[in-house]
């Protein structure tokens, strides 16, 4: 399928940079945990707020920067919607079940769940809809069309698929989740557009594999590690004469393979991130300009790698950095060919929700 | 001073020429005049330019080179104000979060009593049967006969003794851990170290009638309260989906997590010395008792022992206290049941054969009993 050009003969090239100033994030970052802390992380929707304005402001389309136009309190607000009709009837609904006795307390936990693993799409679908609606450039917003209960049904139809193939949609998935995002876009009344073919030349599965088996074999090294390390508390509990305690050196042993765990898998799926990034970029287009990422695998690694070391050694702190270093070096790597005449875009009726992402926040899922 | 002017409308780029006229932003573009109010713009500093907003709502944009801005608005309070601000937010989100925690720490404590008394008991029955049924699969119960059925019966003279709506079923569970624990509706569990560490039946008997009192004064339900509202507080302040506050109402139903407040365990062991007296049993086994826990426990994590050991002053003054409270009386058992109970889970259903059982000579003569937390033999 070939994507018409509408070339009106004015149109320009685009040219997306990122000038994030890193160092500037540190302090934003101790500044934002700060007050996190002592607010028990309240200040965190106005944190994150000024995180994504900084960003923006310092991502640039052919020399004009964007604009993020949201509010901390649009994200607090939408926080308060989400713990009124999700948290406080799921709270109860667990207290409930205390009392209704083991059968009842069951069914209604599994009820429960698949609930939030329907609410984690709509979550997402919201969340960027909300970002969308507060990103504007040259005085002109985005937006995103759709509908999140479509988004939902297919993130949770499509989470079902890949449980029962063990993995192996969930790469196909992912790629048309993010299709019905970057597809659904709009910036004023110019349209992106998602072409699943163009998207599908990126191929997925090689990385997805190396990513999958790398999983199995990561689990058999870990167990047998883990085997290792307690097979001391084992002896003892045989022989009887030591309590089988578990001491401080094996609870910082087996603390220690978990994170070398969690480092090990987030590289082995590293390769997979960046080739997925590239299919959807190919996917993607905007009026007459086409896109695709330059990432490869063995920068991705060192990304991830060296984002999960400044978290770890943060204890979270450089989130905000981290952010801000992750997005640069992508959007960089960003090319494009083709041409719009940006001058010709219009403002578009849609003001976008009132509100922000409680959802997303409540599950944690928000990009940024 | 030179600015680029975006109109809101299109995405196109005019080049305006603005001027700061006290309190007035103005510009022209294609013959028509802009007027901003200097109080309702709000800006943002871009690289080395400054984006200028109307305020409130308006999509249109000017933005203007940083010094040239600063130059012109020079006197006029913008950065103070957007400090101003946030100074305000933070005060504020302050405040709320301080809030949160006077409800947690001290708002549900001071209405857990209450709520507890009015839980109607039949919920308080299933909610222990469902904790049961969650326990039962890391602490399975002894099964020595003998020793469950003596056990069983003190716990049902103490539910006669008692002012409660509750069954007493008093049960040995093997778990490597010396601990006793009172469940929602009743259900009173002792470890098989515990059992162990006990050295008379009075001591025994101490520990189960101070159990039994968290049951009658509904101690059990009003930690089950106290834990909603950490629940409720933690969603407030993480959001509902983490988790985190139905894993808070979840944990509660673990043992380890079903704390009571110091003034509970002291109305515990007041109250337990007064149903063992109620029952002409002695009750001087409590000190001692609680003495050893606190001089033995340090490398215990059961809740009860920490709960001594954390406030170690606290847990001898109990000692104390409860010495003075404490009358002679009649053993809880007879020496063949107090037999039965030491080889309760022993996995064999005999007594040990242990010569002149009974008194104080036991402690010595049960092999391991001075061994406590060695639960998987
Ligand atoms: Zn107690």
């Amino acid at each position: 399928m070939v994507v018409a050009v509408p070339l009106s003969g004015e149109g320009s090239s685009l040219r997306i940079e990122q000038r994030a100033h890193l160092p500037s994030f540190l302090g934003l970052s101790l500044k934002n945990g700060l007050l996190n802390l002592i607010t028990l992380t309240l200040y965190r929707f106005w944190g994150k707020t000024e995180v994504r304005r900084r960003i923006w402001a310092s991502t640039y389309v052919n020399d004009d920067p964007l604009e993020y136009t949201g509010r901390g309190v649009e994200l607090f607000v939408g926080f308060l919607i989400a713990l009124a009709i999700l948290g406080l009837p799921f709270l109860l609904a667990t207290f409930g079940a205390q009392l209704l006795g083991p059968a009842i307390a069951g069914l209604i936990v599994v009820v429960m769940y698949i609930g939030l693993m329907f609410l984690v799409g709509f979550g997402m679908f919201t969340a960027f809809r909300y970002m969308a609606s507060r990103t504007a450039l040259r005085g002109v917003r985005f937006h995103l069309k759709g509908r999140a209960m479509d988004y939902a049904l297919s993130y949770f139809g499509y989470g079902w698929l890949s449980a029962i193939t063990l993995g192996w949609f969930w790469p196909a998935a992912q790629r048309r989740l993010a299709g019905q995002l970057w597809g659904g876009l709009r910036f004023g009344d110019g349209r992106f557009r998602f072409d699943l073919e163009a998207a599908r030349k990126v191929g997925v599965y090689g990385p997805y594999a190396l990513g999958w088996v790398g999983l199995i074999v990561l689990y058999i090294v870990f167990a047998g590690a883990l085997f290792g390390v307690m097979s001391p508390m084992f002896a003892a509990a045989e022989g009887g004469d030591t309590p089988p305690v578990p001491g401080l050196g094996m609870m910082v042993a087996i603390y220690l393979l978990s994170t070398a765990m969690v480092v090990a898998i987030v590289a082995a799926f590293a390769p997979y991130h960046a080739a997925s990034l590239r299919s959807v970029a190919a996917g993607t287009s905007f009026e007459g300009v086409r896109f695709s990422l330059d990432l490869k695998a063995g920068t991705m690694v060192c990304l991830m790698l060296s984002n999960i070391f400044l978290i770890l050694v943060s204890l979270g702190f450089l989130m905000p950095f981290v952010q801000a270093r992750t997005l640069k070096l992508v959007i960089n790597r960003l090319q494009t060919s083709g041409a719009v005449d940006l001058d010709a875009i219009r403002q578009s009726a849609q003001a976008g929700p009132r509100t922000g992402e409680g959802l997303a926040d409540a599950f944690g899922i928000s990009p940024i | 001073m030179k600015a680029r002017f975006h109109d809101g409308l299109t995405a196109a780029v005019h080049t305006v020429e603005v001027t700061v006229d006290g309190e007035t932003l103005a510009f022209e573009v294609q013959g028509q005049a802009h007027r901003w109010s200097l109080g309702a713009v709000e800006t943002e500093r871009v690289g080395e330019a400054v984006r200028v907003a109307p305020g409130a709502r308006g999509a249109a944009r000017l933005v203007i080179d940083a010094t040239e801005w600063a130059a012109a608005t020079l006197g006029s309070d913008l950065e103070r104000r957007s400090m101003r601000r946030e100074m305000k937010l933070v005060i504020g989100l302050t405040a709320f979060a301080a809030a949160i925690a006077l409800f947690v720490f001290v708002g549900m404590p001071l209405a857990s009593g209450p709520l507890a008394r009015h839980t109607p008991p039949d919920y308080e029955r299933r909610m222990g049967e469902s904790f049961e049924a969650q326990l039962g699969v890391a602490l399975k119960p002894c099964k020595g006969a003998l020793g469950q059925a003596a056990l069983s019966r003190l716990g049902q003279r103490m539910e006669s003794a008692a002012d409660s709506p509750f069954r007493f079923r008093v049960q040995a569970v093997e778990a490597p851990m010396v601990n006793a624990f009172a469940l929602p509706g009743g259900a009173i569990m002792v470890t098989d170290d515990l059992i162990k560490m006990a050295h008379t039946p009075d001591e025994l008997a101490a520990v189960i009638a101070h159990e039994a009192a968290h049951v009658e004064r509904r101690h059990v339900m009003q930690a089950v309260w106290r834990s909603l509202g950490l629940g409720l507080a933690l969603d407030a302040v993480v959001g509902g989906g983490s988790g985190a506050g139905q894993q808070a109402v979840i944990l509660a139903g673990s043992f380890t997590d079903l704390r009571f407040s110091r003034d509970a365990e002291s109305e515990a062991d007041a109250r337990g010395q007064a149903l063992l007296q109620a029952l002409g049993l002695s009750s001087q086994g409590m000190a001692p008792f609680f003495e050893r826990l606190a001089a033995k426990g340090q490398s215990q994590t059961a809740a009860e022992v920490q709960e001594l050991l954390s406030s170690h002053p606290d847990s001898l003054r109990r000692a104390r206290e409860s010495r003075v409270r404490a009358r002679p009386g009649a053993p809880a058992f007879t020496p063949a049941e107090w037999a039965a109970i030491k080889a309760v889970c022993s996995g064999q259903d005999r007594p040990l054969r242990l010569p002149r059982l009974g008194g104080k000579r036991t402690a010595t003569l049960v092999n391991g009993s001075l061994q406590p937390a060695s639960g998987l033999e």
